[in-house]
């Protein structure tokens, strides 16, 4: 179990936070290799199912930024 | 800077574009002793080339414009602050550098000395190579330090927290920009910065690298006080290079080595043809440089206008094969991006995973995708493989999505049946140390592109036609220069002015800071407005309501009770502002109380008494940096030094006071106030919890001020005294409405971007100018009204415009008429039918649309789409995310 790394699944704003993951990309910051990116136009596309629906695939969390 | 060490191979910085690696020649070993070259032979795409050398090309042109910028100011040359020989005393912009998050210490706050320490004390001291004929040879002001060591001292508290204390040591604070007052306020009021109005004037270095400074308060008191580290905020100047290319430009300079340019034409050098913006120009800060740049632009295009197109190609258009119906035929191309993607991701096997996916026709891995060779290759396996849907797992689609868009155009596919899959940023990049995960993670991303595409329809990109013409509203200096360059780049210009006359505030200006004749240039430019063909003028005339969007606007006019409606294009709103009438200082109780434009009046009108004044004080600040209104009026203090000035030359006897809080003499402003200096003109300051009282006694005027060197009240008869009243925007909310363009808490128009769209409003197709956004002094209003109408060409020039295709679309079945979309959409697309079978259901504007799908989240009838990002395809996403491979 000390191994384990929660699955994340990120809803990320094109215009802000999306940006910001590929500087990170483009400054080699490193993080854990557990997180899948949905890119969204802009957070107010974000609906709760989407959450629901992650969550239900098997995410162990869900991150929405923007 | 040299805070840390670089490679000999190195990216400039991390947003640089093109983001490519360069050679440091000084530090490449091959280049200084020809050894090494491992570059060379480890470059898988040859890039590397030796062999480089600088050539000397000509290029024909028809206008040439200089931005070549600023050198900051090198204190080591006068070094009384000891910046070469105290590791802890450091520049602005090394801290700069020290706050950025991509920096060298990854914007963690820590000492430059030896033992690497988080400073908890830190002392920003201002006017380092500025204002300063002492120590070096700069007399300017140079505009912007004042600010930016306030947003410094800011974020290093934000960063460090409570602990930190951060002291400014200022002589005048300069927040003269837009909002930057409320900044100021708040540094001080809510972070607990400490602003000290004092020159240290000695740095002694302690043991530890600690800095022991001593300096005198303003009462006069010597004091002694140690700090962690000292942070010079350094000035502007021209580099020598600079100064040596505007000699061989054969173009004038100031006196401080600025480009020298005229009031009334504020982008134009010395010479025919050549333009300037930026810092070369003055010291200034970005929303000025930028606004600089546009008028630049717009005044190097007017001798071009009529070369307009003559250049360039018409590129062929391959006609869009119709996949509507089809099977989704997925072609996935994966890229090594070098050894950026392969060095960590295991490609191959992605490739060979992808071929598994369901729909997936054709894989292929690359090089780099991005090149012209792969694009035409994947135009060509497009066709051959008749492929109808396309996912790049490669970078970043914010840098690149346009690119393959591109290719899937010239292959006849629609641009929307794309996808990419960023497996650089996103992943190999940020992933080094994991491949195996990293590999993993590659080939969920492919799965969740490919299954989002195979569920995209091709989406149609409305053509609008941009009505050719432009209506600018507000016939002040601004708007006037707005129309003057729309009307010299060949579009018909309408000006639409409230008053019987064109001028606005400028009427009332006797002489601008540069001593030129306000109301001789003035009538220069409403004789040139007058006799444009391509400008009609409405007089006398208001907005009455506006219709339409970008490209196709109606606007109904009343000019003297007649209506009409104009069709236009564009709209530059130039609305200006107004000067304040104040209620203090016994304003409006006696003749000799006036305000600072009404003594202009009097010297515009030759007044012969003003040549008898004994005596004349100067108050500042009427209005302005008050609770009501937190705002610098940024024109006051010119303008008073300015009339101080003149009436000086008229009867140098005269006695000439300047009652003021901080004189904000920015740029080469600063010189006109050594000069009043110089002249005799005193100045005292006060603060406003002890401000001036203009008395009335027996028909004689007595100021009291306490001044701000004895620390005590004085007495001054004065047979004049003269108001710097703010200036106040014409506040309209109703025009505001009419463009849905937003104000602020103070009533100024809220540009598109506050650094890098001064000129604009978010709004497509409305612009912006003079001092409807901020107060400004001649100069500036005429820059921003080129600049408007340089933004505004842009459009213009296009003829025809297409709307974006990821723009939401109602079901009028499903919706329940409930408005929500109405009220949360940020841009007024949706709006109710009014005719048909769908009357009173809600519809959406593509045009006015941005897509970013609040409407669709917020709709409980779940009657909005969001074409391109459709629920199905966001679910897909999420469906296979999770999938076991």
């Amino acid at each position: 179990m000390s191994e384990w790394e929660p699955k994340i699944v990120s809803f990320l704003c094109n215009w802000c936070s999306y940006g910001a993951a590929d500087l990170a990309g483009v400054s080699r910051m490193e993080y854990p290799p557990h997180i899948r990116v949905v890119r969204i136009p802009c957070t107010g596309r974000m609906s709760p199912k989407f959450a629901l629906a992650a969550l239900r695939e098997g995410a162990d969390a869900v991150w929405v930024s923007g | 800077m040299g805070l840390v060490k670089r490679k000999a191979a190195y990216v400039e910085y991390p947003q640089a574009v093109p983001l490519k690696y360069a050679i440091d020649a000084d530090s490449c070993i091959f280049l200084q002793k020809g050894k090494c070259g491992a570059c060379k032979k480890l470059c898988p795409t040859d890039a590397i080339d030796f062999d480089q050398k600088e050539t000397t090309g000509t290029i024909d042109v028809g206008a040439v414009v200089l931005s070549p910028g600023f050198t900051p100011f090198d204190p080591s040359r006068f070094d009384n602050y000891g910046y070469s020989k105290m590791p802890n005393v450091i520049t602005s912009m090394e801290f700069e550098r020290i706050l950025s998050a991509s920096g060298p210490t990854m914007g963690h706050i820590v000492r430059q000395s030896k033992d690497k320490r988080e400073p908890k004390r830190i002392a920003f001291f201002q006017c380092i190579g500025s204002r300063d004929i002492n120590k070096c040879d700069n007399a300017h002001c140079s505009s912007v330090c004042c600010m930016y060591a306030i947003k410094e001292a800011v974020i290093a508290k934000e960063h460090a927290g409570d602990g930190l204390d951060c002291s400014i040591f200022f002589m005048d604070m300069r927040t003269h920009g837009k909002d930057f007052e409320r900044y100021y306020d708040t540094a001080r009021d809510k972070h607990g910065i400490n602003f000290v109005r004092s020159r240290v004037h000695t740095i002694n270095p302690l043991e530890n690298d600690d800095l022991e400074i001593r300096y005198v308060t303003e009462a006069g008191e010597a004091k002694t006080e140690v700090y962690d580290m000292i942070v010079l905020s350094v000035g502007f100047e021209t580099s020598p290079q600079v100064i040596d290319l505007a000699h061989r430009l054969n173009i004038d300079l100031t006196a401080g080595n600025f480009c020298k340019t005229d009031t009334f034409k504020p982008v134009s050098t010395s010479r025919e043809g050549v333009y300037v913006c930026g810092a070369f120009q003055g010291p200034k800060d970005i929303p000025q440089s930028v606004v600089d740049a546009s008028a630049a632009a717009v005044e190097a295009g007017l001798s071009l206008s009529k070369a307009r197109n003559t250049l360039t190609r018409v590129k062929e258009t391959v006609p869009e094969t119709n996949v509507n119906g089809e099977r989704p035929r997925v072609g996935v191309f994966v890229c090594r991006c070098g050894i950026n993607i392969a060095g960590v991701v295991d490609v191959p096997a992605v490739a060979e995973y992808a071929k598994t996916l369901p729909y997936v026709d054709y894989v292929a891995d690359n090089l780099y995708a991005c090149s012209q060779d792969t694009q035409d290759t994947m135009t060509d396996i497009i066709k051959e493989k008749n492929l109808n849907r396309v996912v790049v797992a490669a970078c970043t689609p914010k840098t690149h999505e346009p690119l393959f868009q591109e290719t899937l155009i010239n292959a006849g596919l629609n641009k929307y049946l794309f996808e990419m899959a960023n497996i650089r940023n996103h992943n190999s990049w940020v992933h080094k140390n994991n491949p195996d995960l990293a590999t993993q993670k590659a080939k969920d991303l492919v799965r969740m592109a490919v299954s989002k595409v195979a569920l995209s329809q091709s989406l149609q990109e409305a053509e609008l036609t941009v009505n050719q013409a432009a209506m600018v509203l507000g016939g002040g200096i601004s708007g006037m220069a707005a129309a003057k360059s729309l009307a010299g780049q060949g579009y018909e210009t309408h000006i639409v002015e409230k008053a019987p006359v064109l001028g606005g505030q400028a009427l009332s200006i006797y002489k601008t800071a540069k001593d030129e004749d306000v109301q001789k240039e003035l009538a220069g430019l409403v004789a040139e407005i007058n006799g444009n063909e391509l400008i009609t003028i409405h007089l006398n005339s208001e907005l009455k309501g506006v219709e339409g969007f970008v490209g196709n606007f109606k606007s109904q006019i009343v000019s003297g009770g007649n209506e009409s409606v104009l069709e236009h294009g564009v709209c530059v709103i130039a609305t200006g502002g107004y000067p304040y009438q104040p209620d203090e200082y016994n304003f409006g109780k006696d003749p000799r109380i006036i305000t600072s434009l009404d003594l202009d009046r009097k010297l515009i009108d030759q007044d012969a008494s003003l040549k008898k004044l004994n005596s004349a004080v100067l108050i500042q600040c009427v209005g302005s940096r008050e609770p009501d209104r937190p705002y610098c009026s940024r024109v006051c203090c010119t303008h008073s030094i300015d009339n101080a000035l003149t009436l000086k030359k008229m009867n140098p006897d005269m006695s000439v006071y300047i009652l003021y809080r901080d004189i904000r003499t920015y740029g080469e402003k600063e010189l006109l106030y050594k000069e009043a200096r110089k002249a005799g003109v005193i100045f005292i300051r006060y603060s406003t919890d002890n401000k001036p009282e203009v008395k009335l006694t027996d028909g004689r005027i007595v100021v009291r001020v306490t001044d701000h060197v004895l620390q005590l009240p004085v007495d001054i008869p004065a047979d004049l005294v003269s108001l710097a009243t703010a200036i106040i925007p014409n506040r309209d909310d109703t025009l505001a409405g009419f463009f849905k363009v937003p104000l602020n808490e103070d009533g100024f128009f809220v540009e598109r971007h506050a650094k890098l769209g001064p000129s604009e409003f978010a709004t497509d197709g409305v612009f912006l100018c003079g001092l409807a956004h901020y107060p400004k002094p001649i100069d500036e209003s005429i820059a921003q009204g080129n600049a408007a109408a340089s933004r505004a060409v842009t459009l213009l020039a296009r003829k025809n415009i297409f709307t974006s295709g990821t723009v939401a679309e109602t079901r009028p079945l499903d919706c329940s008429s409930c408005a929500v979309c109405i009220s949360v959409c940020p841009y007024s697309a949706p709006s109710f039918t009014e005719k048909g079978p769908f009357a009173g259901k809600a519809e959406i504007n593509p045009v006015l649309c941005k897509g970013c799908g609040l409407c669709v989240a917020s709709c409980r009838s779940g009657a909005i789409r969001l074409k391109g990002f459709d629920n199905d395809q966001i679910f897909a996403q999420i469906f296979s995310f999770n999938e076991a491979s």
